[in-house]
């Protein structure tokens, strides 16, 4: 990797000089920002409160589902009100919404003797985009959820809409927040409502062990972005962004005289360990292992927290703090690799998993690894396009998958279902279903995930030193393509056939492994569990318009993608009026200068624009994937349980196992980290009881032990006494004697 | 007089509890808690926030005057941040006492109001022996409670409780005492006559040859004339008692057992009040008085408290027994909050005085939840419980929250003072380079590490980057041990003790006559329906008591989450003027070897001397 | 001889002659009894007759005392050993009341018999 001519090729790219500075002195000239925007974050809050009194009142309605879709909508609106705000005070203008201090004191007057995170709402072009689909996402799926979860109403509902509605505050906090630290707020605080709601089936033991590895692995990556802040706060006397970019200038300078050298090795650090945090929110490489089993969770959460939202939050801490990233001689490289290796691995897991949740999460992991190549090579439009688009398209595929898991009592497996879509009622679904693989698989032209994914690519191909994460995310699209289909022909068409899961409700809380009657859970006697009687049940309204609307949307995202106003397309301006745009800029920027001609240090694919060489090669790519799942999953299959590609398996060997099992990852953390753990800690608390407590006991126990010792010389004879003390004077005596003389 | 009548208040009460009849215990204790906090409510409303380093309600009467032995009581922010802790806990040990003490109702209640009196003390003595006659009666009242109401192991319990935390403070003595000894050698201008005259007049004996005091301002100025010899000395002898007090590894030990068989209002005193006497006798004493010496001690002191956090820490997560698990949690925790201390910047003392407070409220929060269940099922141990969501909603959504204000999540109580904490740590680092500008910084920087780095809010002192980051890694532990527990104890299959099972169909499960003290045999009948759990008088969720216990402590957890300015501004003042004292005593520096004063051997019997006028 | 050049030589502790008696005298005196007292206290087992040995050394210390405190020229030494005969006195009836007593319990005088503080 070589980082260093990497660097100095990006600072060639750099914008000119008058252009940054005046970004910088436009970042740190923040006006103040709409009322309204506070109320983005505010309404979640409100409706996790309302959803809490709900449960003391032991409501038993939909009545929480219906005060979160309501104020979630109303969020949404604020959103949209305070984007129109946004537009009217300018491209790359940036509001600040201050509500009240939070952490903040100080130790003197002078400048740096402050500390200062408020509760503050930063709002640029970037926030309310990703604010837009968090929001909007979150009703829509928040409606799903009000027929998904009606078979809990009561306590577990309200539960539910309440860590939901708790989960969008934070996301907001992450997202909106002006400085590092309520972004660290709404961090761990989405990291809690993800903990809670993939722990929703308490009585599960796999959900309550899913839930707290997800949390701890989180807190792993927690750790290194609250070491970044701090380095953060140490280097630039700040946490809020508004100062931090306006202090990188000098650094930004050095970069642009080639000095890279001469930036500070601390400015060099903060990135790296922003970046780790990243990698733990966002399930990359080695931190991705709680996303797969956070499927435990009911499939509303998986669709918008594990696959839409909460996940991409890493993407968004990257592209919130590019300006830092650009420093860092090895920071992006490192994310890009890391991207790039997460990317190919989830999706050779994902080609060999049978559950099509854990597919899709596999997916989402994979995708994940794109949008941070995406941010790597310069790309953080085409980053933030795939987050955008893979938001509404991963969404539906999810919600899609759970309403088969839904109807078919919890079966996910992709053997025991066959021809879901040409099934009464299903025909929503497997449309959606249709829809959402077409994207994710990137089929050309019609769908936004084509192009969102062919701007990465393009880029990646494009930038000097990244053509290999480029070849390994197009070997990467086809992988995806491949398995994205096979689920869709194994499940979605060919032969009709279901075999129902083990639940009686997919999300009936009783998991328990031990079989201790049900009788004590009123709410589940009526259900017969014998397979002969189950009918599946088709997914009524709100499913129906949940997943109509996202299908639609899923499309309609091509339009911010490729059109927009004077400033290039909406989303791209979207991108680039905010701090992610300093090399955002200078790389599209120079991309099309590259088209005509100018050519400096700018890669291409074997002589093409590497952009156009994309929108073919990609497509091509997605093409061959689809065709290839076609033949081997639907191609002449009659039966759900066994396609043509089990034919294939045994050429695989052990490989074909080992992505089964998850090329053993979780077993190897487990042997080297959390077995050798456990011992220490064993190990640690014997020596607390032993010896450290031992010694202590020792103290109090060693004048008891004398004294025991001591105890036969009382004979209790008087003669003895005698002696002993007409000895004793005698031998003081006898010093006294010898000292003397 | 304010501030005493917080002393007498309790111990008035105790005293008519001795004489009352016990029927009426509960009644007297609750309502002298509650006289007393409405005391320390007074207080407060009196006490001029926006200058906190004042000692504000300053009272002083003679008592033994001849050894310079004064009642002088005063309270900066600092001190009345404490007494609202105690007021606020004190009488929410009481409501929660209510069904777990069955017998003997004046010992425990008469003793936890003496316990309360002695805390208060603590907090608001200025003269040294008052500070430590209380800081050693909260031992005895300790003693009692958890000897007398504890469980199985009690008795061992509570003498290792009093016999260890009673030597450390000893060997704190005698450091506080040669600082009152040295300051009584200190020269001064005053001639002794006018002295004689002022002690006739029952005024304050100014300090002088041979005249001792232990007012404590004029002791920490006279402490820090020692040389570094004797300041290293008396910091060791401070720290040797606050720090059993702390607990910080390696003298934690008596914690666990202690909190283990302590009653519920026991642990929660301990855990609340009692184990920040240590961290409060740090910050009022080791560092004021011995602050050169403290700062040049600060990284030991600091890589004890990683170890704790990180040694406790692990420790907890192989625990099985609920209550043991969270006693362990305090010497992790406690270790975050020395090392805020001896950050010696103005973070730190904040931020850990603000952990002093928020550990009190969250983990004796999590004491209350488990001795709730204790109440219900006789057991602690993580084997024989599991599952308690499904039976106890309202109790399992307490455990959580306190749970996750516990682990430090943002937006809770715990994150603030846990921060703050750790980036104090972060910053005080001398390697972090002079340079105090930006561009500066950024012109003459090399590498990462080397002289010359920029840093704008970087502070003196002797951590550094590393220390937050291993300290850091408690966070992860944290998360471990304490997701641990909720996953075993709140969540998963049910699982209740032998004798509680019975959920749904399972029959003769021989209903409760195991236990003794369950006086419902005649309700027996309705043994057998979904409540077959209530236990005596509870029933299988929490009652509106105990959700009244726990309620206004989450309240506060969020309040202090996400508020905590007026704390952080009232804490200015004193932080600040204490950062002062450390940073002028590191800008001097360390080497005043040559003591600030002479002692020839002539004047050696200047104190007996002192005495016998 | 004045009583001058007799203090005198008293402090020289010289005999001034075989028929004066000097401090030395009485010092050996008081060494032999206390010997005696001691040695029969160790010996004997007659809870009697050792106390008669304690009452023997008591007297040897007197007796040593007011030597010296003639010696000195100094009263305090008479004083002291006035108190101790008084104490003596009443040590010795209650001595005797309670070795009166343990004879009653055992019917014996033998020290031996008595072992309650054995450890």
């Amino acid at each position: 990797m070589h980082a260093t001519s990497i660097l100095s090729t990006w600072a060639g790219l750099l914008p000119a000089q008058h252009e940054a500075a005046g970004a910088a002195a436009q970042v740190a000239g923040a006006v103040d920002g709409p009322a309204i925007a506070a109320l983005a974050p505010l309404l979640p809050l409100l409706s996790f409160v309302l959803c809490g009194l709900c449960a003391a009142f032991k409501v038993r309605s939909k009545l929480p589902a219906w005060i979160t879709v309501a104020c979630l909508a109303a969020s949404f609106a604020a959103v949209v009100a305070t984007t129109l705000d946004l537009r009217e005070a300018g491209a790359g203008s940036v509001m600040v919404t201050p509500l009240f201090d939070w952490i903040n004191y100080s130790w003197g007057t002078e400048a740096g003797q402050h500390f200062r995170a408020n509760f503050a709402f930063h709002i640029d072009s970037l926030t309310c985009l990703w604010m837009l689909f968090v929001t909007g996402l979150a009703t829509l799926i928040a409606l799903y959820a009000s027929e998904y979860m009606s078979h809990d109403v009561g306590m577990g509902y309200c539960r539910f809409f309440a860590a939901f509605s708790l989960f969008v505050f934070s996301m907001a906090c992450l997202v909106m927040g002006d400085n590092l630290v309520l972004l660290y707020l709404g961090w761990e605080g989405v990291g809690l409502c993800s903990y809670l709601l993939i722990g929703y089936f308490y009585k599960k033991p796999s959900a309550v062990a899913a839930a707290k590895k997800a949390f701890i692995v989180n807190r792993i990556g927690d750790l290194f972005l609250a070491l970044g802040i701090m380095l953060c706060w140490v280097h630039f006397g700040s946490v809020e962004y508004r100062e931090i970019f306006a202090r990188v200038g000098p650094s930004l300078e050095l970069l642009r005289e080639g000095k890279v050298d001469q930036i500070p090795g601390i400015v060099q650090l903060i990135p790296l360990l922003l970046m780790v945090g990243a990698f733990g929110k966002s399930a990359q490489l080695p931190l991705y292992v709680w996303l797969p089993d956070a499927m435990e969770g009911p499939t509303p959460v998986s669709a918008l927290i594990h696959a839409a939202t909460m996940v991409t939050a890493g993407v968004y801490l990257i592209a919130r703090t590019y300006p830092l990233f650009l420093l860092s001689e090895y920071a992006l490289p490192i994310v890009g690799w890391v991207g790039a290796l997460t990317a190919l691995l989830a999706a050779t897991i994902g080609m060999a998993q049978f559950d099509i949740k854990r597919i899709m999460a596999y997916s989402t992991v994979s995708q994940l690894g794109y949008m941070f190549c995406g941010l790597a090579v310069l790309g953080s439009v085409g980053a933030a396009a795939h987050v955008f688009t893979h938001a509404f398209f991963k969404a539906m595929l999810f919600l899609s998958c759970g309403a088969v898991m839904h109807g078919f009592a919890g079966q996910l497996d992709l053997r025991k279902l066959s021809g879901v879509a040409f099934m009464k009622g299903w025909g929503v679904v497997g449309i959606a279903m249709f829809v959402g693989c077409l994207n994710l698989a990137g089929f050309p032209v019609i769908t936004a995930g084509y192009w969102s994914k062919d701007m990465i690519l393009g880029d990646a191909f494009a930038t000097p030193g990244m053509q290999a994460i480029g070849w390994i995310l197009l070997l990467t699209a086809g992988l995806t393509a491949y398995y994205t289909f096979r689920v869709f022909f194994r499940v979605f068409v060919g032969p009709k056939h279901f075999e129902p899961g083990d639940e009686l409700h997919a999300h009936d809380d009783h998991g328990h492994g031990h079989d201790d009657g049900h009788g004590g859970h009123g709410h589940a006697a009526g259900h017969a569990p014998s397979h002969a009687d189950f009918h599946p049940h088709a997914p009524g309204w709100a499913i129906n318009l949940v997943l109509g609307i996202l299908a639609i949307a899923a499309f309609a995202a091509i339009v911010p993608l490729m059109t927009g106003g004077d400033n290039g397309p909406w989303l791209a301006s979207m991108v680039d009026g905010s701090s992610a745009k300093y090399l955002g800029v200078a790389a599209s920027q120079a991309a099309h200068a590259a088209g005509h001609g100018d050519g400096h240090a700018h890669a291409t694919f074997f002589g093409y624009d590497a952009h156009k060489a994309m929108m073919v090669v990609s497509g091509v790519v997605g093409f061959i994937g689809i065709l290839i799942a076609y033949l081997l999953h639907y191609a002449g299959r009659t039966t759900a349980a066994r396609s043509k590609a089990d034919s294939l398996l045994p050429a695989f060997g052990p490989l074909a196992t080992a992505a089964q099992h998850k090329w053993y990852v979780d077993e190897i953390y487990d042997l080297l980290i959390v077995k050798p753990l456990w011992v220490i800690s064993n190990i640690f608390a014997l020596i607390d009881k032993y010896v450290v407590d031992g010694l202590v006991d020792f103290l109090g126990w060693a004048p008891r032990a004398i004294g025991r010792s001591l105890r036969p010389s009382q004979g209790g004879e008087l003669h003895g006494y005698a002696i002993g003390m007409a000895g004793g004077i005698a031998v003081l005596v006898l010093i006294v004697l010898l000292v003397t003389f | 007089m304010i501030l005493f009548s917080l002393i007498l208040i309790p111990l008035l009460f105790a005293a008519l509890l001795a004489l009352a009849p016990a029927a009426q215990a509960r009644s007297l204790a609750f309502l002298g808690m509650l006289t007393s906090s409405a005391a320390a409510v007074l207080a407060m409303l009196r006490f001029d926030w926006n200058n906190g380093a004042v000692f504000a309600n300053e009272k002083t009467f003679p008592w033994l005057g001849e050894l310079g032995i004064q009642l002088s009581v005063g309270a900066d922010s600092v001190s009345m941040l404490m007494i609202a802790l105690t007021a606020l806990l004190g009488p929410i040990c009481v409501v929660a006492s209510r069904t777990a003490v069955t017998e003997r109702h004046r010992t425990f209640f008469g003793w936890l109001l003496v316990l309360q009196a002695a805390m208060y003390g603590v907090f608001i003595a200025r003269d040294l022996i008052l500070f430590y006659i209380c800081f050693e009666f909260t031992l005895v009242p300790m003693f009692v409670l958890i000897n007398v109401f504890g469980s199985t192991n009690r008795k061992h319990a509570s003498v290792k409780f009093f016999l260890y935390t009673f030597t450390g403070s000893v060997i704190a003595l005698a450091g506080l005492v040669y600082v009152a000894k040295f300051n009584a050698e200190l020269p001064v201008s005053a001639t002794r006559e006018s002295l004689a005259a002022m002690m006739q007049a029952g005024g304050t004996p100014a300090p002088g040859p041979g005249v001792w005091t232990f007012d404590i301002e004029t002791l920490g100025r006279a402490a820090r004339r020692m040389s570094s010899t004797e300041q290293a000395w008396v910091l060791l002898a401070l720290m040797v008692g606050f720090a059993v007090k702390v607990p910080l590894f390696p003298v934690h030990t008596w914690l666990p057992l202690a909190h283990t068989e302590a009653p519920t209002a026991g642990s929660v005193i301990l855990a609340g009040v009692l184990l920040k006497l240590g961290t409060y006798g740090i910050f009022r004493f080791a560092i004021p008085f011995v602050p050169a010496a403290f700062a040049e001690y600060a990284p030991l002191i600091a890589q004890l408290c990683i170890v704790g956090i990180l040694y406790g820490g692990l420790i907890c997560w192989v625990q099985t027994d609920v209550k043991k698990l969270v006693a362990y949690s305090s010497v992790a925790h406690l270790g975050f909050c020395v090392l805020g201390l001896a950050a010696t910047n103005a973070t730190g003392l904040s931020g850990s005085i603000l952990y002093m407070i928020n550990h009190g409220l969250s983990t004796g929060a999590l004491f209350l939840c488990i001795g709730m269940v204790y109440e219900r099922y006789h057991t602690r141990s993580m084997k024989e419980l599991g599952g308690l969501a499904a039976k106890m909603p309202v109790w399992s959504t307490f455990m959580i929250f306190f749970t996750m204000a516990s682990v430090g999540l943002p937006g809770l109580n715990g994150f603030v003072s846990e921060f703050m904490c750790l980036l104090a740590a972060f910053q005080a680092s001398s390697a972090w380079g002079s340079s105090t500008t930006m561009v500066e910084g950024a012109m003459d920087a090399g590498l990462w590490g080397s002289a010359g780095a920029s840093t704008v809010g970087a502070t003196h002192g002797g951590l550094g980057p590393w220390y937050a980051a291993i300290a850091g890694i408690g966070m992860i532990v944290a998360a471990m041990y304490l997701l641990l527990m909720v996953g075993r104890v709140v969540w998963g299959p049910l699982v209740e003790p032998h004798g509680h099972g019975g959920h749904g169909g399972h029959g003769g499960h021989g209903g409760h006559g195991g236990h003794g003290h369950d006086a419902h045999g005649a309700a027996a009948g309705d043994h057998h329906d979904d409540h077959a759990d209530a236990h005596g008088p509870l029933p299988a969720d929490l009652t509106a008591r105990e959700i009244g216990v726990l309620a206004p402590l989450a309240i506060l957890c969020v309040v202090l989450g996400v508020y905590p300015k007026p704390l952080l501004a009232t804490l200015e003042g004193p932080v600040n003027q204490t950062v002062q004292l450390i940073d002028s005593a590191r800008s001097m520096g360390l080497q005043l070897e040559a003591p600030a004063h002479t002692t020839s051997p002539a004047q050696g019997g200047a104190p007996t001397q002192g005495l016998a006028q | 001889m004045t009583h001058g050049t007799l203090s005198l030589l008293a402090q020289t502790g010289f005999p001034a002659s075989m028929a004066q008696a000097t401090l030395a005298h009485y010092v050996v005196v008081s060494l032999l009894m206390f010997v005696i007292g001691l040695i029969g206290f160790l010996t004997r087992r007659n809870l009697i007759i050792m106390f008669l040995c304690t009452e023997l050394m008591f007297q040897a210390a007197g007796i040593a005392l007011v030597a010296f405190g003639r010696f000195h020229l100094d009263y305090t030494g008479q004083t002291f050993v006035i108190f101790v005969l008084t104490v003596a006195a009443a040590e010795a009836s209650m001595a005797l009341a309670l070795i009166v007593l343990l004879f009653r319990r055992k019917e014996s005088l033998s020290a031996e018999d008595w072992q309650e503080l054995k450890g």
